[in-house]
């Protein structure tokens, strides 16, 4: 086992530098040691001007995501015994504009995410608390389950090449969590998202790559989800065709 | 507001990962695909034209180029036949009652349908 391990770090600065630059730091290495580790560690010790999320460590909160030799990582999943004997190279997630090292600017995708509403909707407006709980069996929450576990952390962005030439893709993450709702058998709002879902910039958009499911650190799957839309979108047009067609 | 930095992109992005590649010989490989549908309608045209006319054609598709060709088409119909089957549970997932349906048998499902259709064609040809 090596002593240190070395990590080039994405360096950018809005206020200093013109174009980014790599800067390389010695870690001590530990075998139970991730890269976001090694980052606090440079950070308390090394150089505090080093900029980057993170927040639970434990892959729960999504914040901490980045490239790790080239591949879109939850730095708190990336253990540094994997990458030996180095250097290890971490940059911001890719597809999205740097705002300052290896943080992203968020505001795209958080525009996109509130686009198909990801909330329960109901059309009966009048509905009241006193209404009581909307009751679902488990088969029913089965049905959607897999694409609740979305943590926005942003990685499937990272990996889908669609998004990285085309900004207007809603992208993965966001169609997998409008799926997740127009699967839940308590909400009645397909009609209000299939506007954005549905459109050449929605899931037609996806080429069907596929990495966005290889990256989730949630087991997510969104192009399932994709595909699964498609095919409801596809059917939902039919439909739309015949005389007592009625989507 | 500082100015946010935007990375260029690169037009090799595809070359950097293997299931990249994959991805990029599948979309390309679509092209074979147009070809030789080309080519299956000019064998129809040429049925119509008459049985001279067929053997002719016949004679065409018998050269080294064209078998060559052929043998691309089919690897690359094999390729798109195992990715698309393999999308087949992403796609279409069962569930009964909260048990998802293993993708292994929908695949499988997939595979045996592909035979029984070949089975069905082979037999046709034979029985003519």
């Amino acid at each position: 086992m090596p002593d240190t391990i070395t990590l080039e770090l994405f360096r950018y600065h809005p206020d200093r530098d013109e174009r980014p630059r790599f800067q390389a730091y010695e870690v001590p290495f530990r075998e139970d040691w991730v890269v976001l580790d090694a980052l606090n560690y440079l950070k308390d010790r090394v150089d505090g001007s080093l900029t980057y999320r993170w927040s639970c460590r434990m892959g729960v909160c999504g914040s901490c995501g980045m490239m790790v030799n080239g591949y879109p990582k939850l730095t708190c999943a990336a253990f540094l015994r994997d990458y030996l004997p180095g250097p290890i190279r971490v940059e911001p997630l890719s597809g999205f504009p740097v705002e300052r090292d290896m943080v992203v600017v968020l505001d795209d995708f958080m525009q996109k995410l509130s686009s198909v509403k990801p909330w329960i909707i109901r059309e009966t407006a009048a509905e009241t608390m006193a209404s009581g709980e909307y009751r679902q069996t488990p088969a029913q929450l089965a049905a959607f389950k897999q694409y609740s576990m979305c943590i926005n952390c942003m990685l499937c962005y990272a990996a889908c090449p669609v998004y990285q030439h085309e900004e207007q893709f809603v992208g993965p993450a966001v169609l997998a969590l409008a799926q997740r709702y127009n699967l839940d058998s308590r909400d009645q709002g397909n009609s209000q998202r299939y506007p954005v879902v549905w459109a050449d910039d929605g899931i037609w958009d996806c080429t069907f790559v596929g990495e966005c499911s290889a990256v989730c650190p949630k087991h997510v799957d969104p192009a399932g989800a994709i595909q699964q839309a498609k095919i409801q979108s596809t059917v939902g047009f039919m439909r739309s065709l015949l005389p007592f067609g009625n989507r | 507001m500082a100015k946010p930095f935007h990375r260029p992109h690169s037009n090799t992005w595809w070359l950097r990962r293997g299931p990249y590649r994959v991805f990029m010989l599948r979309e390309w490989s679509a092209t074979i695909f147009a070809v030789y549908t080309v080519l299956l309608l000019v064998l129809v045209s040429k049925v119509l034209d008459g049985p001279e006319a067929y053997d002719d054609y016949l004679g065409v598709l018998k050269s080294p180029l064209m078998i060559a060709f052929h043998a691309v088409a089919l690897a690359a119909a094999l390729l798109h036949t195992v990715t698309w089957f393999q999308a087949v549970p992403k796609a279409m997932p069962l569930r009964i009652g909260e048990e998802k349906v293993p993708p292994v048998l929908l695949m499988g499902g997939a595979y045996a349908t592909l035979l029984g259709a070949s089975v069905v064609v082979v037999a046709l040809f034979l029985l003519d």
